[in-house]
C-alpha cells in the first residue's frame, strides 16, 4: 500500500490486482493508493509492467484478481489517458481532434484551444495531425487526456520523443494539475524529472511494486542520495538487458 | 476476487464512494454524441480520396453498362435487368471497401482505448461509425444510379424494346425501388464490413476476412443452397424462403419480385419479399451487434 500523506486524499486505490496475458502474469498483488492533487511516478526498468499498471488503473483493463476502486466526485470524465504511443485519425487539424473529443464531453471549441495553449500547440491548431512530429503528437494527446476535467489523468511516458525543454513543460503541466486538485499518474525513465516534480514514486519491476513513498523518503529509507541511486539499488535489472516476464529469471 | 472490478460509466474502474461534487460539464445526450461520431465519419469519407475513385469508377462502370446494354434508350426496366447482375458484385465490393477499417484503424491508432474514457458506450460508437460510413456509401451509390435515371429521362424512347409484351409498365418508379433495394443491399454488406472491422487486429487480418466475406455472400451461401437443394436438404416449398439466408439472393429476389415480375404481371414467384427483408434484417443488426461486442470486448 502507498504511503500517501495524510493531508491529500486518496482517489484511486488499487488492492492486490494481479493481471495476466495468457500464463505470462505482468502484475502481481500490486496494492497502490493514488492520491489526489498528486503526482505519482511509476518508475521502472522496460518490461517491468509500467503500461499494463496505467491500463488498469485506468480501466482499460480488467485486473484478472484484485480490485481497482475510484473514490472521486462525480464528473462526467472520470479519468484521462494518454498512451504510450498516441496517434490521432489522419485528414483532421488538430483543433479539429481536440474539438471532437471536447464536443463527447460537452465542451466547446474554446475549452479545446485552452488545452492546446496548456501544452504550447496554439500556433499548430490548423495543422493537420499526420504531419505532427512525434513530440507534437504526444502533446495533443496530453491535450486530450485533459479534456472534461478528469479527477484523474494517466500519462503513459508523457515526456517521451520531446526534446528537454518540452519534457520539463510536460511534467510542469503535471505538476499545475495536481496542484489543481488532479491526481496525475505517469510513468517515466527520466529520474531526475521525476524526482523533481512526483509527489509520490512507484518503484516496479517484474509487475511487483518494490518501493513507493515521496522521493525524499525512498531516499532516507534506501540510504541513498538521488532517485536514481534509488532506482539502481531498488531494482535488479542490469543495464543492457531487458528482462522478459515469465521468461528472465 | 476475479472480475471484481466492475465497469463503471467511462472506464473499467469500481466507483466505491462518490462524493456529489459539482460536475464542471455535463455529459452531452445520447443523440449530440451519436451526431458527433456521424460527423467525424462523414468528414474522413469526404476526405478519403479512394472513395472519390470508388465513386468514379461505379459511376463509369454503371453508364457504361447501360450504355452498352442500350438502356437509355430501351428504358427503366431493361437497365434494371441490366444492372442487377454486375452491381450484386460491385455493391459487396464497395460497401466493403467503405467499411473494412473504419473501426480497425481507430483500434491500431489506440483510439478506442482513448474513446474509452469518454463517456461513450460501444454502442454509440459503433452506430455512429456505421452511419457516418453508410451516409457516404448511399452517395456514392446513389449517385451513378441517379445519374442513369435521369439519363433514361432525358433520352429514352416511348417504347420498351426488351419487354416489348410489357409496353406500358415501365416506371421510374420500378427503378426506384431497384434504387433502394441495392442502397438496402449495401446497408447490410456494410455491417457485415464494419463487423469484421472490429474483431480483427490487423489489416491484412482484415483484408483477408473481408475477402473470405465477400466469396461467402457472392458465392458461397449460393452454393450453399444450390447444394441444399440438390440434396433435398431444402424441399421446394422452402426454397423461396432458405433464399432469405442469403443477402445476395434476398436482394436479387426483392428486385426481381417488386420490379421485372411486377411489370410482368404474372409468372412464378422468385422470392419472399418478407423472408428476404427478415434475412437482410438479421444480417445488417447481426452484424451491428458483433460489430458492438467487439468494440466493447
Amino acid at each position: 500500500m502507498s504511503e500517501h500523506s495524510p493531508t491529500r486524499t486518496p482517489i484511486l486505490e488499487a488492492t492486490r490486482v494481479d493481471r495476466d496475458f495468457g500464463t505470462v502474469s505482468v502484475l502481481e498483488e500490486v496494492s497502490l493508493t493514488i492520491d489526489s492533487d498528486a503526482v505519482t511516478a511509476l518508475i521502472g526498468p522496460n518490461g517491468s509492467g509500467k503500461t499494463t499498471l496505467l491500463r488498469v488503473l485506468a480501466g482499460l483493463l480488467e485486473p484478472t484478481d484484485g480490485t481497482v476502486e475510484f473514490h472521486g466526485a462525480g464528473s462526467v470524465r472520470q479519468i484521462g489517458y494518454l498512451p504510450q504511443q498516441p496517434a490521432f485519425r489522419p485528414g483532421f487539424t488538430v483543433l479539429e481532434t481536440l474539438r471532437f473529443y471536447s464536443s463527447l464531453v460537452g465542451e466547446t471549441e474554446a475549452d479545446a484551444l485552452d488545452r492546446l495553449r496548456l501544452v504550447g500547440l496554439e500556433d499548430a491548431t490548423e495543422r493537420p495531425v499526420e504531419a505532427l512530429s512525434g513530440g507534437m503528437t504526444r502533446l495533443v494527446g496530453i491535450a486530450q487526456a485533459t479534456i472534461g476535467d478528469p479527477p484523474v489523468v494517466v500519462l503513459d511516458e508523457p515526456g517521451s520523443g520531446l526534446d528537454p525543454g518540452m519534457r520539463r513543460h510536460v511534467f510542469e503541466v503535471a505538476t499545475e494539475l495536481a496542484a489543481d486538485g488532479t491526481a496525475v499518474i505517469l510513468s517515466s525513465h527520466d529520474l531526475e524529472l521525476v524526482e523533481r516534480t512526483a509527489d509520490d514514486v512507484v518503484v516496479i519491476e517484474d509487475g511487483q511494486v518494490l518501493e513507493t513513498g515521496e522521493p525524499a523518503m525512498l531516499r532516507d529509507r534506501l540510504s541513498v542520495d538521488s532517485l536514481r541511486d534509488v532506482y539502481e539499488v531498488a531494482t535488479a535489472g542490469e543495464a543492457g538487458t531487458v528482462r522478459v516476464q515469465g521468461v528472465s529469471p | 476476487m476475479a472480475g471484481e472490478s466492475t465497469s463503471s460509466e467511462s472506464a473499467g474502474v469500481d466507483t466505491a464512494e462518490r462524493t456529489d461534487g459539482a460536475m464542471a460539464h455535463e455529459r452531452p445526450n445520447a443523440s449530440r454524441t451519436f451526431r458527433t461520431i456521424v460527423g467525424r465519419e462523414l468528414r474522413t469519407v469526404a476526405r478519403t480520396r479512394t472513395v472519390f475513385l470508388l465513386g468514379l469508377a461505379l459511376t463509369a462502370i454503371v453508364l457504361g453498362i447501360t450504355w452498352v446494354g442500350g438502356g437509355y434508350q430501351a428504358g427503366y426496366l431493361p437497365t434494371t435487368v441490366d444492372l442487377l447482375t454486375p452491381l450484386e458484385l460491385l455493391v459487396p465490393i464497395v460497401a466493403v471497401a467503405f467499411g473494412y477499417r473504419a473501426i480497425l484503424d481507430d483500434e491500431r491508432r489506440g483510439e478506442l482505448d482513448v474513446l474509452a474514457t469518454y463517456p461513450v458506450s460501444p454502442r454509440e460508437i459503433v452506430l455512429g461509425v456505421y452511419a457516418g460510413r453508410a451516409i457516404g456509401l448511399a452517395v456514392a451509390i446513389a449517385i451513378p444510379l441517379a445519374v442513369v435515371a435521369a439519363a433514361i429521362a432525358l433520352t429514352g424512347d416511348t417504347t420498351v424494346g426488351v419487354y416489348a409484351t410489357h409496353e406500358g409498365a415501365d416506371s421510374p418508379i420500378l427503378f426506384g425501388r431497384f434504387v433502394v433495394l441495392t442502397l438496402l443491399f449495401a446497408l447490410v454488406v456494410l455491417a457485415v464490413a464494419i463487423a469484421i472491422s472490429s474483431v480483427v487486429s490487423g489489416a491484412r487480418g482484415a483484408l483477408a476476412l473481408s475477402v473470405v466475406a465477400l466469396v461467402v455472400l457472392l458465392v458461397g451461401l449460393d452454393l450453399a443452397l444450390v447444394y441444399g437443394l440438390a440434396e433435398g436438404l431444402i424441399g421446394d416449398a422452402d426454397l423461396l424462403n432458405a433464399l432469405a439466408v442469403s443477402p445476395l439472393s434476398a436482394y436479387r429476389g426483392l428486385v426481381l419480385e417488386t420490379t421485372v415480375v411486377v411489370a410482368g404481371g404474372t409468372g412464378p414467384q422468385v422470392a419472399s419479399p418478407i423472408a428476404s427483408l427478415i434475412g437482410l434484417a438479421v444480417w445488417g443488426l447481426g452484424s451491428l451487434a458483433v460489430a458492438v461486442w467487439g468494440v466493447g470486448r
